[in-house]
């Protein structure tokens, strides 16, 4: 009677035992995984690169987490789960945090686009009455020249927005923006300087 | 069975001991045993601020190496564990571990420096960008430059712009890149254009006899005009002194020699004026016709022509004229020298028909002309 008693008792201990043992989250591990490339593919890593740095290095963290607790007599992946939780949302705020930072450029360089256009106008209207002469020739041939870079890159501005490089498209309408009002400046300040000769 | 019981109760006392005695030394062993998740942790740390450093982009080599190891170790750590736990060995894990936060470490401070190196040398390349600009600006914008050197130059400028809204950024290695576009075609814009301005000024040796001739034949008190193709100025001398300046335009390919009709450049050489018109003789204000084409530009038009250097069909071309509906700011005319009204007005009285009109592109060296600029 004893002996079964043993025997019962170690079974039980036994079973404690296993039941303790926990599996790796492989499915949790995968999903966070996946959830980063996805946010990889959406173009996470240039559009909102601090946010996705912070998403990889939870994963990361995640991924010792498993390991510390596989190193254990008995694993737990408590811990391990909620960071791999905390991966998989986060990922998801990542992708849509990304996806409004391309919408926002994409609005940026498009309004850029028909500032400058508006700006090619207004400045070739103006150079219709800015002073000529011997210097007013030097400086209207440079003006002209700066003016057609600005006009050309508003083309190839359009080109790389519809191939979807939204970063390359906006700093150059950037450049295209701060030129062509520059232009604008220095017309103005020349037809100002001529009408205050009169 | 009395014996039984007792060396049954003897047996599971001595198994139950040594049991216990190999729990406890599995458990010494184990709990003695060094992990590597802090060395990890730490590594992985490291590489985080590497990368926040932007060691990715200034220090790759170093950064992607420590990223392997580190990626190493934590493969390593969960082969191990995979291992049973008694045989387990974290020694390897941990030094990858420590070698990885060493390498980003290293990363990182090799990263600030070169970032900083980087810095300073975009702005130094900035300043040199500037002045290849400044220079293009000075000497060679008012040529009459081929198309592919304008947009050359156009491009140097646009990229620059780029590079510097990068640098503002802080995309250093950005602005590195668009500045090394912008120099290319910066470098060859100047050089095409240097080459050019040296070309033309082959025929300063040519252009100085042809002006001190002109400026000699004034000596005796004859009013000679002496027309200065790269100053864009026409001068009346008079008794070896330039007496009146006029500032004036040509056509759009003034800095070629003039070989055929339409070309649009305007003619290097001795004539005279023919004829001058005014009222609805000439739809230029005032106009003051030359003898173009001379005896010299016969000889070299046919020259030419035996050469296969210009069209058979090709015309020697005439009616190149001093002319007023000038100042316009550019060269506009078809080859003509174009005046402002008010200048041909004062220019008709001071001279008559048969005035000598001498035309060079430069009466002063090209030294002169760049203001001893080195290009």
């Amino acid at each position: 009677m004893k002996s079964k008693l043993i025997i019962a008792i170690a079974a039980m201990g036994i079973t404690v035992l296993f039941s303790s043992c926990q599996k790796v989250p492989q499915a949790e591990i995968d999903a966070a995984t996946a959830s980063i490339q996805e946010v990889k593919d959406a173009g996470a890593d240039l559009y909102v690169p601090e946010a996705y740095q912070a998403l990889v290095d939870s994963m990361k963290s995640a991924n010792e987490k498993v390991e510390v607790a596989k190193a254990k007599w008995f694993p737990s992946y408590t811990k391990a789960k909620a960071t791999l939780a905390y991966v998989s949302q986060a990922a998801v705020d990542t992708k849509a945090k990304s996806e409004a930072r391309k919408v926002e450029l994409k609005a940026e360089t498009t309004t850029m686009i028909g500032e400058v256009k508006a700006l090619v106008e207004e400045n070739k209207a103006l150079i219709a009455k800015a002073p000529r002469g011997k210097e007013g020739r030097e400086a209207l041939e440079a003006i002209k020249s700066d003016l057609a870079v600005a006009e050309t890159t508003v083309t190839e501005v359009e080109g790389l927005l519809a191939n979807g490089d939204l970063l390359g498209s906006n700093s150059k309408i950037k450049a295209a923006k701060e030129k062509a009002t520059s232009i604008k400046a220095e017309l103005e300040a020349a037809i100002a300087a001529k009408g205050g000769k009169k | 069975m009395a014996l039984n019981r007792k060396k049954i109760k003897w047996i599971v006392v001595i198994l139950s001991s040594v049991i216990f005695l190999v729990i406890t030394v599995c458990v010494i062993i184990v709990s003695q045993r060094d992990l590597p998740n802090d060395d990890l942790r730490k590594a992985r740390e490291a590489l985080s601020e590497a990368k926040e450093a932007e060691a990715d982009v200034y220090s790759d080599t170093k950064y992607k190496q420590a990223t392997q190891i580190y990626e190493l170790g934590m493969k390593n750590w969960s082969r191990e564990n995979d291992r049973f736990i008694l045989v387990r060995d974290y020694t390897g894990v941990i030094s990858s571990a420590r070698k990885a936060k060493k390498i980003a470490e290293e990363s990182k401070e090799e990263s600030i420096a070169k970032a900083d190196d980087l810095s300073k040398n975009v702005d130094a390349a900035f300043v040199s960008m500037e002045k290849k600009i400044e220079l293009y600006n000075k000497l060679f914008k008012n040529l009459p430059i081929p198309k592919s050197v304008f947009d050359a130059h156009n491009k140097s400028k646009m990229f620059f712009s780029e590079s510097k809204i990068a640098q503002g950024n802080g995309k250093l290695k950005d602005a590195e890149i668009l500045f090394k576009k912008a120099e290319i075609y910066a470098n060859h814009a100047n050089t095409a254009a240097a080459k050019m301005l040296r070309d033309f000024f082959n025929d300063f040796g040519r252009w100085k006899n042809l002006a001190n001739d002109a400026i000699a034949a004034s000596r005796g008190g004859n009013k000679v005009i002496l027309v200065d193709k790269v100053a864009h100025i026409l001068y009346v001398y008079q008794s070896g002194k330039s007496i009146r300046s006029y500032d004036v335009e040509f056509g759009a390919n003034w800095m070629a020699r003039k070989e055929v009709a339409g070309d649009k450049a305007t003619p290097e050489g001795n004539y005279h004026i023919t004829s001058k018109k005014d009222g609805g003789s000439t739809a230029y204000h005032k106009a003051m016709m030359l003898d173009y084409p001379n005896g010299e530009d016969r000889v070299h038009f046919a020259q030419m022509k035996r050469q296969g250097l210009i069209s058979r069909r090709a015309g020697i071309g005439n009616l190149i004229e001093i002319h007023g509906n000038g100042g316009r700011g550019f060269d506009w005319t078809t080859g003509c020298v174009g005046m402002r009204d008010r200048d041909i007005d004062d220019l008709f009285r001071v001279v008559g028909s048969g005035t000598r009109v001498t035309i060079v592109g430069s009466i002063e060296p090209l030294s002169t002309v760049t203001g001893g600029v080195d290009f």
